[in-house]
């Protein structure tokens, strides 16, 4: 490391390099230690990429005793430079290590290591056995070997032996500290990862559940009950003069059979409707059609989760219809937003003329129906 | 100051384009970085010197097992501000 790149061959570099005049590079060079500087004081930290990252930083004031006097004094606060590589810099020096560390170990401590090592030899071998570890690399520990041991010689020839054998450990030793807590870091960002990944699913599942659910409702009903759903799927389209078709829902039990003989409604077959009818008569003279809504598609019982807009996209095909629903059924709905399961209401039948959602008569409803919400 | 604002700042003060200044500090930069590996130290005149420096291999205890390892040396690059620098941000 003694070797210096000196702010001239600095310059001859750079204008080779880029391509400019030796007096571009030069300003540029000039610009460069004034304005770092200045940017400095300005700015307290001024980041480069591909180098690292200059900062002013403050050091606190400290107390400290004056040598020879035995007084207490204070050393005043100061700042001062510092450099922080950025980590790809700061990864390729280190892993320079190979080529610029070992000639400097071999050299500059000639008497520290081998003692040093001869200690340490010991407790090496020991991990070693722990670790249950050959030595590895042995060819690229030699040179460092052979180095320091033509300083040994001239003392005690028993010396070098000692150190000859556990000299291998320091190489693949610091190999194994170095790669395990990086293999838990990745581990750790491998769960970290999942666990995010895991929490985002469960949210998307969850906020598509909400979204969804009153489709997914219809699907499964439509499973229990294939045939209604055909009913109401045909009925809408065909505004036919017919007699509509007016089914209660009378108990849970009967629900099974009855869609199947709604089924068979639209297919032509008047004298099961008839008689359906009059089955029917005692629920129908309790919640039947009103003046306003002379013709209902069907009554159907409020269940739980329902909803008055639902049962309005289910019916007519968008939920701005909801209204309709809560002014055919006045005399049982007090609150829209809160009808007890169970009650059964009335789905009108509507006109083309109903259907307009600009007409004032809508807007009126719309507006009396959000009022009672409250 | 990211380097953005640091390559305005050295584009005015040299005369220099914005982009003739991003590619002479890039260079540089790649210069710097090419010379440490040779194991060269850099001198950047009135402002310090960039220098590798060997920490030396140490002993470690892992504080959950008490496992007693040692951590191997490694190089790291310091930067040694000159005395005039030092100086002079000391009081800011």
């Amino acid at each position: 490391m003694a070797e210096k790149l000196s702010w001239t061959e600095l310059r001859r570099a750079l204008a080779k390099r880029a391509d400019v005049s030796e007096k571009t590079a030069g300003a540029f060079l000039n610009a460069v230690q004034a304005q770092l500087l200045e940017a400095l004081k300005s700015d307290k930290q001024v980041k480069i990429n591909g180098l690292g990252t200059f900062r002013v930083q403050a050091v606190a004031p400290r107390k400290s005793v004056n040598v020879t006097t035995g007084e207490e004094i204070i050393i005043e606060g100061y700042n001062k430079l510092a450099f922080t590589p950025e980590a790809g810099v700061r990864e390729l020096i280190e892993s320079s290590k190979v080529e610029s560390g070992e000639p400097k170990e071999a050299s500059a401590p000639e008497i520290d290591p081998i003692q040093k090592l001869g200690a340490q030899a010991e407790e090496i071998v020991d991990i070693l056995g722990d670790l249950g570890q050959s030595p590895k690399e042995e060819p690229e520990a030699e040179p460092v070997v052979e180095e320091p041991a033509p300083a040994v010689e001239p003392e005690p020839v028993v010396a070098p032996e000692p150190v000859f054998i556990p000299e291998p450990a320091p190489e693949p030793e610091p190999e194994i500290i170095v790669q395990k807590p990086k293999k838990e870091k990745k581990k750790g960002h491998f769960w970290r990862d999942t666990l995010i990944c895991v929490v985002i699913l469960l949210l998307l599942l969850a906020g598509g559940y909400f979204f969804l659910r009153q489709e997914l409702s219809d699907i499964i009903r439509s499973f229990i009950k294939p045939a209604e759903t055909e009913v109401v799927a045909e009925e809408p389209e065909a505004v036919v003069a017919e007699e509509p078709a007016i089914v209660e829902e009378e108990a849970p039990e009967t629900v099974a059979e009855e869609p199947a003989e709604k089924a068979l409604i639209p297919k032509g077959k008047i004298s099961q409707d008839q008689i359906l009818a009059e089955f029917l008569a005692v629920s129908e003279e309790e919640v039947g059609p009103t003046d306003a809504y002379p013709n209902l598609i069907k009554v159907e019982e409020m269940h739980e989760g329902s909803r008055l807009t639902w049962m309005a996209k289910r019916f007519y095909g968008a939920k701005v219809y909801w209204p309709y629903l809560y002014d055919a059924n006045r005399d049982v709905i007090t609150n829209p937003n809160n009808i007890d399961t169970g009650t059964p209401l009335r789905v009108p039948k509507l006109t083309k003329a109903q259907l307009d959602t600009t007409s004032a008569a809508f807007l009126q409803l719309k507006q009396e129906a959000e009022a009672a919400c409250r | 100051m990211l380097t953005k604002d640091f390559i305005g700042l050295v584009s005015n003060a040299s005369g220099l384009s914005k982009k003739d200044t991003e590619l002479l500090l890039t260079t540089m930069n790649a210069i710097i970085r090419e010379n440490l590996m040779d194991g060269k130290a850099i001198q950047l005149q009135g402002l310090g010197a960039f220098e590798i420096k060997e920490r030396k291999e140490r002993a470690i205890v892992h504080p959950r097992t008490g496992e007693r390892t040692i951590a191997p040396s490694k190089n790291q690059l310091v930067f040694r501000p000159v005395a005039t620098i030092k100086d002079e941000l000391k009081s800011i």
